[in-house]
C-alpha cells in the first residue's frame, strides 16, 4: 500500500506534537495561553488519529457524525455543569 | 409512496381502505398488511400456505434448552415480556406495602414497614419499575415487532441479542438477591449523594443494587448497539425512513437516546461504585461540588430517560390508533419530526430536576427556557393522535382502549409537569406527592399503552386471540384504579414525598390512593387470567385479527415462521411484496457487498464459518436451526452475575469479614474466569449473522454491520469517558482550577506512556496494512509489537503508580487523586481489554486467518485508536495542566 508512507509520516507529527505539548508547559508561558496551545494539539493529534489512522476520512461522513453527536454530548454535559457553579 | 397527507385525508376512512381496495392508502406506511394484497413473485401461493402455523419453528420451543439458547429475534421478545411482567409484579408488591403503610400517618415504629425498610421499597420499586420493568417491556415488543416491520430475519447481532437478555435476567436477580444481603439499597431511585455513600447506606446489599444497575447498563449498550446496526443496516429494498412504520421510529429514537443517555449513567454508577468498593472521593461531603456532580450526571441520563420509557408507548398508541381507526395518522410527517425533536431536546432539560440545588440563577432560567420548549413537540404529538380519532372511525377494542386511555392520563401527567417545569412553582411542588402524581400519571400512563401494545400482538405472538370481554373487563378496572391510585395525590399534593407520616387531614386521600392501588394491582389478575388461557384455547388467528392494519408483522402468519418472511421483503413498488429467495439467491448476493462472512460485534469475530447466506439466504439455510443457537450469552450473563456478586462484598477497599469474604473472594474470581472462557469460546464458535445492506441502509451504505456496531459503540464509549473527563473538570472548577496541581510532579512517564501508545496505533495500522497485503508474517509481527508496546504501556503505569504509592499518594487521599487514578485506571482497563483482544487475533493470525478477510484487525483497530485517542487527552489534563 502507497499509504504506509502517509501513515508514517503521521506517525512522525504525532510524536513531535506530544514533544512539544510537554516543551510548552516547561517554556514558562502563561498558564492559559499554555493551556490553550496544549488543548489544540491535543485536538489536532486527535483528529489526525480519527481521520488517517480510524480511516473516518475515507468512510461515508455519517459515521463522523455519530461519533461527532457523542463528543457535542460529552462536551454539553461538561460545559454546562461546570459553568452552573461558575 | 406518497407521504403528502393530502392523499389520505380527503379519503374517507371506511371499510373499504381497511379491506385494502386502495393500495395506496395503505402503502403510505411502508407496509401493508392485508395478506390479499401481498404480491409474491414466483411463489406457489400452496406453499405459502402450507405452513400457516410454522410447524418448523415450533418443535424445539417446547424444550427448556431451545430457550436457554434460542438467538431468534421473536424469542428473545417473548422472554422479555415474560420477564419484565416477574419484575411488575415485584415492584407492585412494594408498592402495595408503601400503601399500605400510609393507609394513615404512622409513627415511625408503627405499621408494617420500619423506617429503613420503607426507604427500602420506595427505592427498589422505583428502581424495579423504571429499569426492570417499563423499558424491558418495551423491548420485548421491539425485538419481536421491529425486524418483522423492518423486513429483516432477525437482528443484525443474534447473539448479542441473547446477551442482551440474559445480562438484563442477570441484572434483574442480582438486584434482587440485595434484598438478603442485609437489605437493598435505601437512597432513593434517583441515589442522591451523599446518602449513596457506604457512610449512609452501609449494607452490602446497597452495594449489590448499584452494581446490578451497571450490569443493566451493559445489557443497555448492547441491545442499543444491535438496535442502531440492524435498523440503518437492514431494512428492506423501499423502506426509507420516511417509510418506517411508526412504531420502529419511536424505538429507532428511543435506542439513539439510550445509546447516549445510558453511556452517561454508566460514567455515574462506575464513580459511585469506586467511591463505594474502592473508598474514591468523588461524592463525599468533603469534595467540593461533590453532591451537585452526582445530580449532574444522573439526571443528564435520567431526563432522556423519561422520553426513553415513554416513546415506545407513544409509537404504540400512534400504531394501534391507526390500525382502530382505519387511518393513517394525521401530520405522520410532523409527528416524526416532533419525536426527533424531542429525542433531541431531552438532553438539554436535565437541570429542571436542579432547580433547588445551588447551581445559579442564569442556567436555571436557561434551563427552564428549555423545558417549557420541549412541551411544544407533545403537543403536537397529542394533537396529532386526537385529531386522528376525529377523522377515523374508532373501533373501541381492547388495545385501543388501553392507548386511548394512555393518552388520556399522559395529557394530565404532561400538563402537571409544565409547572414543574417552571422556577418559582418548583420551589413550592419540590419533594411533595404533586411530583409523584405527576411522574406516575407520564410513566403509568405510558405503562398503559405498552399493555395495550401486549393486546395488540398478543394474537401476533400466540396465533391465537384473548377474550375480548375479559380484557375490556381489564381496562375498566385498570382504568378506575389508577384514577383512584394516583388522583388523590394531587388533591393530598402538600404530603412530603418518600415519607409516610403526613398531614392526618390528608388521611381520607390517601386511604382512596391505598384502595385504587389494590383495584389497580388486582386488575392484572384478569389480564393474566385471560393472556394464560387464550394461549391454550382462545380463536385462531390467521394473518391478522384486525380488519385494518397495514404494517408488515401482519402480513405473516401468526406467530410468523423462524425465517419471517416467505421471501425477500421489498417495498420498491410502494408495497409489501416478497420475491422468490431461489430466484434471487445467485444474483443479488453480490448487492449485499458480496461478502459471506459474519461478525458478530463487540468481540473481533471471524467466524470462519463462511455464512452460505447473507441477511436474506436460501430457504434451505432457515431449516437448520441448531446454527442459529448459542449457549455462550447465557454462559457469559451466569459469569457476569457471578463477577458482581463477589464485587459487592468488597466496602472501601477491604472485603467483608469472614465465611461470607470468602465466598465473594471464590464467586468473583470465579465469574471472572467464566465470563472470559465464556467470550472465548463465544468468538471462536461458528455463527452466521445476518448481513445487512440488502435494502435500505441510510446514512450508512457501504459500511457493513460489524464495522457500523464498533462505531456506535465507540461513541457511546465518548461519552463514558466524557462523563468521566466531565466529572473532573467540574470538580476542578468546583475546586478552583488554577490552584490544582497535577498528581504526578514529573510529566515524563507520562510522555514516555504517550509515545509507547502513539507507537501502538502505529504498529495496529501495519497490520492491517500487512494484512490487506495478505503478508502473513508481517500481520503477526505486527500484532505482536502492538501486544509488547501495550504491555510496555502498562508495565510504565504500574511502576508510576507503585512510586506514587510509596510516596503516600492513594486514590481514596482526595479528589484529585481519585480522579488521577479513576479516569487513567478506566483507561487502563480498555488497554487491557484490548491486549486480550491482540492476543486473540495473534492466535487466529498464527493459524493463517485474516488474510482474505482482514475485517477483525480493522475494527479492532477502530477500538485500538480510539484508546489512543482517549490517552492523547488524559495525558496533558492530568499530567501537565
Amino acid at each position: 500500500m502507497a499509504h504506509t508512507k502517509l501513515y508514517t509520516a503521521i506517525f512522525a507529527v504525532l510524536f513531535v506534537s506530544a514533544t512539544v505539548q510537554v516543551l510548552v508547559e516547561f517554556a514558562g508561558l502563561a498558564y492559559w495561553t499554555a493551556f490553550g496551545i496544549i488543548i489544540v494539539l491535543s485536538a489536532f493529534k486527535a483528529v489526525l488519529v480519527a481521520a488517517y489512522f480510524q480511516h473516518l476520512r475515507f468512510e461515508p461522513r455519517s459515521l463522523t457524525y455519530v461519533v461527532v453527536i457523542g463528543l457535542a454530548a460529552a462536551l454539553a454535559l461538561t460545559l454546562a455543569a461546570s459553568y452552573s457553579i461558575l | 409512496m406518497s407521504e403528502d397527507d393530502s392523499t389520505t385525508d380527503g379519503a374517507p376512512a371506511d371499510e373499504a381502505v381497511a379491506d385494502g381496495t386502495t393500495p395506496d392508502e395503505t402503502a403510505a406506511d411502508g407496509g401493508t398488511a392485508d395478506s390479499s394484497t401481498v404480491v409474491r413473485e414466483g411463489i406457489p401461493a400452496d406453499e405459502y400456505a402450507a405452513e400457516p402455523t410454522a410447524e418448523a419453528s415450533h418443535t424445539s420451543r417446547s424444550s427448556v434448552r431451545h430457550w436457554l439458547t434460542t438467538t431468534n429475534h421473536k424469542d428473545v421478545g417473548i422472554l422479555y415480556v415474560v420477564t419484565s411482567l416477574f419484575f411488575l409484579l415485584l415492584g407492585g408488591l412494594l408498592a402495595w406495602l408503601m400503601r399500605i403503610q400510609m393507609w394513615e400517618p404512622r409513627a415511625v415504629g408503627e405499621g408494617v414497614l420500619g423506617a429503613v425498610a420503607y426507604n427500602q421499597a420506595v427505592s427498589a420499586h422505583g428502581l424495579v419499575m423504571v429499569f426492570w420493568f417499563l423499558s424491558p417491556f418495551a423491548f420485548g415488543f421491539a425485538n419481536y415487532v421491529v425486524p418483522l416491520q423492518l423486513g429483516a430475519d432477525d437482528l443484525a447481532f443474534p447473539r448479542l441479542n441473547a446477551l442482551s437478555f440474559w445480562l438484563y435476567l442477570a441484572s434483574g436477580i442480582l438486584f434482587v438477591a440485595s434484598f438478603f444481603q442485609g437489605g437493598t439499597f435505601a437512597g432513593g431511585w434517583t441515589m442522591y449523594a451523599p446518602l449513596n455513600l457506604p457512610t449512609f447506606t452501609p449494607d452490602v446489599g446497597a452495594n449489590t443494587a448499584i452494581l446490578a444497575l451497571v450490569l443493566f447498563v451493559a445489557s443497555v449498550t448492547v441491545s442499543s448497539v444491535n438496535f442502531l446496526t440492524t435498523m440503518h443496516r437492514m431494512r428492506a429494498e423501499g423502506l426509507t425512513l420516511r417509510r418506517l412504520p411508526i412504531f420502529s421510529w419511536s424505538i429507532l429514537l428511543t435506542v439513539w437516546m439510550m445509546l447516549f443517555a445510558f453511556a452517561a449513567l454508566l460514567a455515574a454508577l462506575l464513580i459511585l461504585s469506586s467511591d463505594r468498593v474502592l473508598g474514591t472521593a468523588y461524592f463525599v461531603q468533603e469534595t467540593a461540588g461533590g453532591t451537585l456532580l452526582w445530580t449532574h450526571l444522573f439526571w443528564f441520563f435520567g431526563h432522556p430517560e423519561v422520553y426513553i420509557v415513554f416513546f415506545p408507548a407513544l409509537g404504540i398508541m400512534a400504531e394501534v390508533f391507526q390500525t382502530f381507526t382505519g387511518r393513517r395518522i394525521v401530520g405522520r410527517k410532523w409527528f416524526v419530526a416532533a419525536m426527533v425533536l424531542v429525542a433531541l431536546q431531552s438532553f438539554v432539560v436535565w437541570m429542571h430536576h436542579m432547580f433547588l440545588t445551588g447551581i445559579n440563577l442564569q442556567i436555571k432560567t436557561l434551563f427552564m427556557v428549555t423545558t417549557i420548549g420541549i412541551s411544544l413537540p407533545f403537543d403536537l404529538m397529542v394533537f396529532a393522535l386526537i385529531y386522528t380519532l376525529v377523522k377515523g372511525r374508532v373501533r373501541f377494542t381492547t388495545p385501543f382502549l388501553f392507548c386511548f386511555g394512555g393518552l388520556l392520563l399522559f395529557i394530565l401527567g404532561g400538563i402537571t409537569g409544565v409547572f414543574l417545569g417552571a422556577i418559582v412553582l418548583d420551589y413550592e411542588f419540590r419533594g411533595t406527592y404533586w411530583v409523584v402524581a405527576h411522574f406516575h400519571y407520564v410513566m403509568v400512563g405510558g405503562v398503559t399503552a405498552l399493555v395495550g401494545g401486549l393486546y395488540y400482538w398478543y394474537p401476533k405472538i400466540t396465533g391465537r386471540m384473548y377474550d375480548e370481554l375479559l380484557g375490556k373487563a381489564h381496562f375498566a378496572a385498570y382504568f378506575v384504579g389508577f384514577n383512584l391510585l394516583y388522583f388523590p395525590m394531587f388533591v393530598a399534593w402538600e404530603t412530603p414525598r418518600r415519607v409516610f407520616q403526613y398531614d392526618p387531614g390528608m388521611a381520607p386521600w390517601h386511604k382512596l390512593s391505598t384502595i385504587g392501588a389494590f383495584v389497580l394491582g388486582l386488575s392484572f389478575v384478569i389480564m393474566f387470567y385471560n393472556l394464560t388461557k387464550s394461549a391454550f384455547d382462545g380463536e385462531r388467528v390467521g394473518n391478522t385479527p384486525w380488519e385494518f392494519s397495514r404494517t408488515a408483522e401482519w402480513a405473516i402468519p401468526s406467530p410468523p415462521p423462524a425465517e419471517n418472511f416467505p421471501g425477500i421483503p421489498s417495498y420498491s413498488d410502494g408495497h409489501l411484496s416478497f420475491r422468490s429467495r431461489e430466484a434471487t439467491d445467485g444474483g443479488s448476493t453480490g448487492a449485499t457487498d458480496g461478502v459471506a462472512e459474519a461478525t458478530d460485534g463487540g468481540v473481533a469475530v471471524d467466524a470462519h464459518a463462511a455464512g452460505e447466506h447473507g441477511g436474506h439466504a436460501g430457504q434451505a439455510g432457515h431449516d437448520d436451526h441448531a446454527d442459529h443457537n448459542s449457549v455462550w450469552p447465557l454462559a457469559v450473563s451466569v459469569g457476569a452475575f457471578l463477577l458482581f456478586l463477589g464485587v459487592s462484598g468488597i466496602r472501601e477497599g477491604t472485603l467483608v469479614d469472614g465465611v461470607a469474604g470468602s465466598f465473594y473472594a471464590f464467586s468473583a474470581a470465579a465469574g471472572g474466569v467464566v465470563v472470559l472462557g465464556s467470550l472465548v469460546a463465544w468468538a471462536i464458535e461458528p455463527f452466521e449473522a445476518p448481513e445487512g445492506g440488502f435494502g435500505e441502509a441510510w446514512p450508512f451504505d457501504g459500511v457493513e454491520n460489524g464495522k457500523l456496531g464498533m462505531w456506535i459503540f465507540l461513541a457511546s464509549d465518548v461519552v463514558l469517558f466524557g462523563g468521566f473527563i466531565g466529572a473532573y473538570v467540574f470538580t476542578r472548577v468546583a475546586a478552583g482550577w488554577v490552584g490544582w496541581q497535577p498528581v504526578p510532579e514529573d510529566p515524563i512517564p507520562g510522555l514516555m506512556n504517550t509515545y509507547i501508545l502513539l507507537a501502538s496505533s502505529f504498529t495496529v495500522v501495519l497490520a492491517l496494512v500487512a494484512a490487506e497485503k495478505q503478508h502473513r508474517g508481517g500481520l503477526i509481527a505486527s500484532l505482536t509489537a502492538t501486544f509488547v508496546l501495550g504491555v510496555g504501556f502498562l508495565g510504565n503505569k504500574a511502576l508510576e503508580w507503585q512510586h506514587l504509592f510509596h510516596t503516600g499518594v492513594e486514590p481514596t487521599a482526595n479528589i484529585q487523586t481519585s480522579t488521577f487514578f479513576l479516569t487513567t485506571g478506566l483507561h487502563a482497563a480498555h488497554v487491557i481489554a484490548g491486549l486480550i483482544g491482540t492476543l486473540y487475533l495473534i492466535g487466529r493470525a498464527l493459524g493463517g486467518a485474516y488474510l482474505t478477510d482482514h475485517r477483525p484487525v480493522e475494527y479492532f483497530g477502530l477500538y485500538w485508536h480510539f484508546v489512543d485517542i482517549v490517552w492523547l487527552f488524559l495525558f496533558p489534563l492530568f499530567y501537565i495542566l
